[in-house]
């Protein structure tokens, strides 16, 4: 078993898929979270490809960008999808998931009030309906399985999980008109390995 | 014989990577460029499982996501490395491509020349040098950097430096990879491919 050495933010932002792959497939890694003030020193290091988190170290060895790593740990746990064409779908359905997320990050970002309400309305009204709405009916043809792709859960999930705890931040119940998609997430959340993690981790904020 | 079909809008772009891989596996496909006045009522249509392209659709299998296709066909192709780790690198690289394309992108929606220009200055200094600097020492670190960004064969991280690198020149008005001399000589080795040269001469001539 190689040895694994994640390092973060004290967060779960853009790593928690990361953790959540390691939590279904039951490796263990160290979970490395790095205070903001400690940030600078590391990035001058040199050790961060891209002067970015989050990084995986493989026995020293690092890889950069989260969904390079999920994909590689996916790939080695057998969570990356069965054939090249489901993987071709988890990926799909993990960058969709990922594009919500940066779109929604940069509306909570808003600063003025006014312009972020407005904001909110617009990403309820457009990216929310095209993004899960396409979710939804991608769920409604896996022919009853309560995940994304295939018959078992995969990291698209895993990312589904993750950036699902941030769509609070909208003030909407916006799985209202996408309940198979809702039930996919209950039914991950619900596994024994994710259920322990998410009880277990750090609560941060984000 | 089901055939591939993408489609896309009637330039470059994201899709290029795409239309690359199938001309260096010599692959037929059906290169679908739709126009600008089709495309609400194709969006309308519900054939875009995200209400955006490009899409692949090769039998009853639709894929989105211009990565997901990309990836799934590099490795249909052979094209995306050998072992997982070479293919964490691949997807790693493309990432980090997309990430500064993204940013070079976005400075293009400022409307404002004043902040347009200082924007400009200000990615020069800094994302450029962070992105570049390092893609160009992980070329360097694989074998000397005389090959290609992944293992000892062109992927599809090398297509998709290519085809950004078509617009460098334009958005950021200098050739910036004259500072990046593997990254330069990679690139002029790409447009040397004689698959990928055939391509570049009887390809739609688009501005972008």
């Amino acid at each position: 078993m190689p040895v694994y050495k994640l390092t973060y933010f004290d967060a779960r932002g853009i790593a928690e898929p990361i953790r959540l792959i390691f939590a279904a497939a039951g490796v263990e890694y160290e979970d490395n979270r790095l205070h903001h003030e400690k940030w600078a020193d590391e990035k001058a290091s040199g050790k961060y490809p891209f002067n970015a988190m989050p990084i995986l170290e493989v026995d020293g060895v690092v890889i950069a960008q989260s969904h390079a790593i999920a994909r590689y740990l996916a790939n080695q746990y057998g969570l990356a999808g069965q054939t090249d064409m489901e993987k071709a779908q988890v990926d799909m359905v993990a960058d969709v998931i990922f594009d919500l997320g940066k779109k929604m990050g940069e509306v909570l970002m808003e600063q003025d009030e006014t312009k972020k309400a407005e904001a909110i309305k617009a990403i309820l009204e457009k990216e929310i309906v095209t993004f899960l709405g396409g979710l939804e009916k991608i769920v409604a043809k896996n022919g009853g399985n309560k995940f994304l792709v295939g018959d078992k859960v995969t990291w698209a999930d895993l990312v589904l999980s993750g950036q699902a705890d941030f769509y609070g931040a909208l003030k909407t119940d916006v799985f209202a008109a996408y309940p198979k998609l809702k039930a996919v997430l209950d039914n991950v959340n619900a596994l024994p390995n994710i259920k322990a993690w998410r009880e277990k981790r750090p609560k941060t904020g984000y | 014989m089901a055939k591939y079909q993408l489609s896309y809008f009637n330039i470059k772009g994201i899709a290029e990577p795409i239309r690359m891989l199938f001309a260096v596996a010599g692959v037929e496909y059906e290169d679908i460029r739709i126009q600008p006045e089709q495309w609400p009522s194709e969006k309308a249509s519900g054939k875009y499982p995200f209400g955006s392209m490009p899409i692949l659709v090769y039998g009853d299998i639709k894929i989105a996501q211009s990565f997901a296709i990309t990836r799934y066909l590099a490795n249909e192709f052979g094209l995306n490395g050998k072992t997982n780790l070479e293919k964490a690198n691949v997807d790693m690289i493309a990432d980090a491509l997309k990430d500064i394309g993204e940013k070079i992108g976005k400075l293009f929606q400022e409307q404002d020349e004043t902040k347009k220009a200082e924007k400009l200055a200000e990615i020069k200094r800094t994302d450029v040098p962070t992105y570049f600097g390092a893609l160009e020492g992980i070329l360097k670190d694989n074998k000397g950097g005389d090959g290609y960004f992944v293992g000892d064969d062109l992927t599809w991280a090398d297509l998709l430096f290519f085809s950004q690198s078509e617009y460098y020149p334009m958005m950021l008005n200098e050739d910036v990879l004259i500072s990046y001399p593997k990254m330069k000589a990679l690139r002029d080795r790409i447009n040397e491919h004689p698959r990928i040269k055939e391509w570049l001469e009887k390809r739609p001539k688009t501005e972008y």
